[in-house]
């Protein structure tokens, strides 16, 4: 009697805690679906758009307002079923002019990189692991210019909320690679387009060091939307940098010759 | 730019052409602590100017660099080179260039042992990585078994010593008018290269040939009674193997060579690491980290390197450069200091030191700092972009 009261008593109990814990693990589970979803649509955009061209100018912005300017060429390759290749060419300020980087990125492995050195016309293997520093100085990372390939993060869906006047998912990602300068990063991806518009990219210590947001996209070839201006705001040093893109071209008929260690050496 | 493009465009090509002028303007002055072991003087100056035309025209490119300079001291500093005069015309997986240009091979940062292709100017830079223009034709395969550089170097460079008025100074004063060579070709010769690269996953490497004039020469009495000292370029065949192997952030680097022709065959080393911390103190600096050990069956005993890059990573892009050079056998240390910032987008300053010691004079072993010893310096370089 006791033992079957014992039992009753517990039963309840037990069946809410299991429901709780299977509703739980079951929601975990579905806003991670979700924000995969969320994210394979969001990438899905760039599916067949087979190269691209740029000029990239990038202003560094001080706290007290002083502007310095940064131009480089960038050009990208798709390859279907690993991740994209790239040449980013420097051409200012002047000392930099002519430093090249080539990367090959890869979907979980690390990503293969080169840099080239005119001055001594060197071509030197570098570890891409270094990739949480600044870009050229900017409050771009290398990483914020690497390819955000779907399978380097893991997802979780937060809710739906407007933003700029869109009706946005927002979803949080988490790099898994280790060497990533960062634990989380909350994207606003919108409902309409599936475009990236908006990241916070949290640093080691979970602060919210910079925001990113991706302005002026324009549609090419009626499939692919560029934006034209990527803006990174430092929350910590109160510093900016603004990305602004010109002459872009998709499908100009690059081939992986574009993207070799002779082309590295002549790129200009 | 345009306007250039205009003009030679339309009357040459197509005007898809690209095109570009450049230059560089250097001024140098190195300021010795102690007038030298030939009583050089203190200061010594330097201007370097170096005009560069690009024209690329889809499948051919056009490249003109030559490098003019004048020092206020030492005669044999001062130079007149063609650095770049070369067609390039590039095909579907191959390449070939004709003319003068300049070819670096190697891996390793502090030494260079299997660089050939070019003659070293160690009298613009200690570094080695200086170099002076080689006429060649290079063809060039790409394919999936990797890069393969075949060369022909029609003629030879003779290498560059510091004068007796000039600074560094060196342990004898060579007569380079009086060099000879091994070779009844002499600097006429054509010498022959080849090299393979490729890279598997986490590793580079590199195989090279070269058969031909000693870019190094060895320096030789002109007679018994030693009253001169002249260079002896001799034939040698070198055989030059590069590694890099990427262990997470950490790069280890090798480059070995074989080398016959100049006495018995010897091999040399150069290996270490390159390792970049970043975010140092959770800031935005950066600290590379560069150690490398050197081996010479030639030398009874041979320096390591250890360097350090702090990497600023602002808007000037400084950094702070530092280098200890030891040699435990034969106690010799060096010093190297050197920091660099953008000033505007245009120019460039950079100040380095070099300091010279011998910890333990009286050991018997070779010596290799011995005249340098008074030639302790700091070096202000300014670099203005044309």
């Amino acid at each position: 009697m006791t033992n079957i009261m014992k039992t009753k008593n517990i039963r309840p109990a037990k069946v809410i805690l299991l429901t709780f814990l299977l509703f739980f693990t079951l929601s975990q589970t579905l806003s991670a679906n979700k924000g995969l979803e969320i994210a394979i649509k969001s990438d899905k955009n760039f599916d067949g758009y087979e190269d691209s061209s740029s000029e990239m100018t990038m202003e560094l912005i001080s706290k007290k307002g002083d502007v310095v300017t940064r131009k480089l060429k960038f050009k990208r390759l798709e390859v279907p079923g690993d991740g994209d290749k790239s040449l980013a060419v420097f051409e200012s300020p002047r000392d930099v002019k002519g430093v090249a980087i080539l990367s090959f990125a890869h979907k979980t492995e690390p990503d293969d990189q080169w840099l080239y050195l005119p001055a001594l016309k060197r071509v030197k293997r570098i570890a891409s692991k270094n990739k949480s520093g600044p870009f050229l100085g900017s409050e771009f990372s290398f990483e914020d210019f690497s390819f955000q390939e779907v399978e380097k993060y893991d997802y979780q869906y937060i809710r739906d909320e407007e933003y700029e006047g869109m009706l946005c998912h927002v979803i949080e990602r988490i790099p898994l690679d280790p060497y990533s300068g960062y634990t989380k990063q909350i994207v606003w991806i919108d409902t309409e387009y599936f475009l990236i518009r908006k990241i916070h990219h949290f640093d080691r210590k979970s602060f919210h060091l910079k925001t990113q947001l991706f302005l002026d996209y324009e549609i090419y070839d009626e499939a692919y939307w560029q934006p034209h201006r990527v803006v990174m705001n430092n929350n910590q040093n109160g510093k900016s940098s603004i990305l602004s893109f010109k002459e872009v071209k998709y499908k100009n008929g690059l081939t992986d010759r574009d993207f070799s260690q002779n082309s590295l050496k002549r790129s200009r | 730019m345009r306007t250039i493009c205009t003009i030679i465009g339309v009357s040459l090509f197509s005007c898809s052409i690209f095109s570009e002028v450049l230059g560089e303007l250097i001024l140098e002055n190195r300021s010795f602590f102690k007038e030298g072991y030939l009583n050089q003087d203190k200061q010594h100056s330097s201007f370097t100017f170096s005009p560069e035309i690009y024209i690329e025209d889809g499948e051919t490119i056009f490249h003109f660099k030559s490098k003019f300079r004048k020092d206020s001291q030492d005669t044999n500093r001062n130079l007149l080179d063609i650095q770049e005069l070369y067609f390039l015309s590039i095909g579907e997986s191959k390449e070939i260039k004709y003319g003068v240009s300049k070819e670096f091979w190697g891996v390793t940062e502090t030494n260079h042992r299997v660089d050939i292709i070019n003659q070293t100017d160690f009298t613009e830079a200690l570094d080695g990585e200086e170099k002076l223009g080689q006429p060649m034709i290079k063809v060039s395969f790409e394919e999936s078994w990797g890069n393969l550089d075949i060369y022909a170097l029609l003629g030879f460079r003779e290498r560059k010593f510091f004068g007796k008025e000039g600074r560094l100074t060196l342990p004898v004063i060579i007569d380079k008018n009086e060099s000879v060579y091994e070779s009844s070709a002499k600097d006429r010769r054509t010498d022959f290269a080849i090299r393979w690269s490729n890279y598997y996953d986490q590793l580079d490497i590199a195989i090279s040939y070269f058969s031909g004039n000693s870019r190094e020469p060895r320096i030789i009495p002109i007679d018994d009674a030693y009253s001169k000292m002249i260079p002896l370029y001799e034939t040698i065949d070198q055989v030059g193997l590069e590694l890099t192997y990427l262990v997470g952030s950490l790069a280890l680097k090798a480059e070995i060579i074989s080398r016959s022709g100049q006495g018995e065959r010897f091999s040399a080393l150069t290996a270490g690491f390159e390792y970049t911390q970043v975010g140092i103190f959770d800031s935005r600096i950066d600290l590379g980290w560069i150690l490398e050990m050197n081996h010479d069956d030639r030398l009874d005993s041979s320096p390591s390197i250890l360097g350090t890059r702090l990497s600023l990573n602002d808007a000037y892009d400084s950094q702070i450069l530092s280098g200890i050079v030891w040699n435990k056998v034969n106690g010799e240390v060096g010093f190297l200091l050197e920091s660099s910032r953008r000033i505007g987008d245009c120019c460039l300053l950079s100040i380095e030191g070099f300091y010279f010691d011998d910890r333990d004079r009286d050991n018997n072993e070779p010596k290799l700092f011995e005249t340098l010893l008074d030639d302790d310096f700091l070096k202000l370089e300014f670099t203005y972009y044309l």
